[in-house]
């Protein structure tokens, strides 16, 4: 496992007129540090991630102003896809979105914040979580990531349910992650 | 692929019209809105319209202090009301009970009332007339219906970072994409009216679509059709010919809520008369009992001249002059209320004279 510092995702980015506002001075990251261990496994990759957690959120149940634990790993789809703004126009980035209250997978495209599209994951793309002593660690099984092949970097998100974090409002890593695999 | 935030143009503006003065509380129209459009368990807490009592807390509780826009019209932040606190859970009934004896006894010995574990503290309508005073001298209360204001400017459209929420171009009419959205509710929290809400279930936004499947049929929202006091007007904000354009801009007598807020409602009121204050003795003062500077508050300084407008109208109708204004009001013939050009094929057909 190697640890990774997170950053505020910049809210002076985000789209709209109300987020940037609203939230502006929120420069610091609810979750600080990720530790990522990435391996490959068959054709596809086993991606393991934890971070500390005090207060996990695991469901909204029913509540109005409940925003549960998230987690994504990202991938560019297209060399020079920059990772801050989760890709551009015409450089898209792909990845796997877990959530703490559903079973599956998410896989996400996008080409620019506002623009990610949330569909079901393929069938070989599965994640377990636990959440144990303060930390969440959640395994990403995919059994094929062609993005990932192809561009060997790999982003992190991660969305704090009890710190308010969603859409912009998350912790990431400082960069592309170059990954040997 | 990014998503369109910037303001929508719209060809038309759809608008509504509620005279205050006519209001009876009867929840006619909260109702004929919830039956139509939630009754899902994930929407079972909200009211698209609601009717509260004024001066009072209102729905959600305190939504006026909940941020979203301040009195210049710039973003301030905004909360997402709780549930539990400030909109209320939805109660159950002890109908079965009430309703359904198979014990053959005759005579209704059980009261109904909301069940569960332990007494509610708090619903919408919790303060329902309440509001302020002291009785006799200047006790008073009036009602208020609010729905979402389909804005010219919707602080919910601006807020979504996805784009999920648009303005439709032929009526102007402000609806969320349910398939876009992901629940993030950063518009809920923006929207100074708190007329955008959560559904809890689906983990998406969810608000008042001005009954857009009826408005395109030439039919006015259920809210306005189904009130049975004749308050609600219907119409687009440009028909000249229509009572919209004639209750806002020729006779001003109708006037957006909340107006510092910079969003350009497009539903409009005309705001309450009141009987006079008390005097020690007993008597009649010079004074309103709903205070003008509480009104003002609400609808800005123009509700000094439109209330002055409507008291001078009266004054002619109530001596036997004409008043078109009073005409209008009054609802003679209460279809006249709605002006809604019908867009939808089979009118079309029946239009060209097939049936």
């Amino acid at each position: 496992m190697a640890t990774h510092e997170l950053i505020a995702a910049p809210v002076g980015l985000q789209p709209g007129a109300y987020v940037k506002v609203a939230y502006a001075g929120r420069d610091q990251a609810a979750t600080p540090a990720a530790d990522l261990d990435l391996q490959k496994a068959g054709q596809g990759y086993r991606i393991a991630l934890q971070w500390a957690c005090p207060d996990p959120v695991k469901s909204i149940e029913g509540n109005t102003d409940v925003w549960v634990d998230a987690a994504a790993v990202l991938a560019p789809a297209a060399p020079g896809a920059p990772w801050i703004t989760m890709g551009a126009e015409n450089l898209p980035v792909v990845g796997a979105l877990w959530r703490a209250d559903r079973e599956d997978l998410y896989r996400i495209d996008a080409e620019g914040l506002g623009s990610v599209r949330r569909e079901a994951a393929p069938e070989g793309w599965r994640a377990t979580s636990k959440y144990e002593r303060g930390f969440w660690t959640v395994v990403f099984e995919l059994d094929a990531w062609p993005s990932l092949r192809k561009q060997k970097m790999i982003a992190l998100a991660v969305w704090r349910g009890d710190a308010q974090d969603r859409g912009g409002l998350k912790s990431v890593s400082q960069g592309w992650i170059n990954v040997e695999v | 692929m990014t998503a369109n935030l910037t303001d929508s143009k719209v060809e038309r503006q759809v608008g509504m019209v509620l005279d205050l003065n006519k209001c009876l509380n009867c929840q006619t129209c909260t109702i004929a809105c919830k039956k139509l459009w939630n009754q899902d368990a994930g929407t079972d807490y909200t009211y698209w319209n609601n009717v509260e009592t004024l001066p009072g807390t209102g729905y959600p509780k305190h939504w006026q202090d909940l941020g979203g826009r301040d009195g210049k019209g710039q973003v301030k932040p905004g909360t997402v009301p709780n549930l539990d606190t400030q909109y209320g859970r939805a109660w159950n009934f002890n109908h079965k009970q009430v309703f359904g004896r198979e014990d053959g006894k005759k005579g209704l010995k059980v009261w109904l009332r909301p069940e569960g574990k332990s007494r509610p503290k708090w619903g919408a309508n919790w303060d329902e007339d309440h509001g302020t005073g002291s009785y006799p001298e200047d006790n008073h209360y009036f009602y208020m219906p609010r729905l979402c204001n389909h804005c010219t400017h919707p602080a919910c459209l601006a807020a979504c970072p996805r784009g999920s929420i648009e303005k439709r171009s032929e009526d102007g009419i402000v609806v969320v994409n349910q398939d876009r959205c992901h629940g993030y509710r950063f518009c809920v929290e923006a929207c100074p009216y708190k007329k955008v809400y959560f559904d809890t279930q689906r983990q998406v936004a969810a608000k008042c679509i001005f009954c857009f499947p009826r408005v395109e049929e030439g039919e006015p929202p259920a809210c306005a059709r189904q009130c049975p006091g004749r308050l609600r007007f219907v119409g687009f904000v440009d028909d000249r010919e229509g009572p919209i354009w004639k209750l806002v801009h020729k006779w001003k007598v109708a006037i957006p809520l909340h107006p510092q807020y910079g969003l350009s409602p497009n539903v409009f009121y005309v705001p309450p008369m009141s009987p006079r204050k008390l005097d020690a003795q007993g008597r009649p003062t010079a004074e309103p009992r709903i205070a003008i500077s509480y009104l003002e508050s609400l609808f800005g300084k123009d509700v000094h001249r439109a209330l002055a407008t409507v008291e001078a109208e009266r004054e002619k109708k109530k001596h036997g002059k004409p008043s078109e204004l009073m005409d209008l009001l009054i609802a003679y013939d209460w279809n006249e209320n709605f002006r809604i050009p019908a867009r939808s094929p089979l009118d079309e057909r029946s239009t060209n004279g097939h049936s």
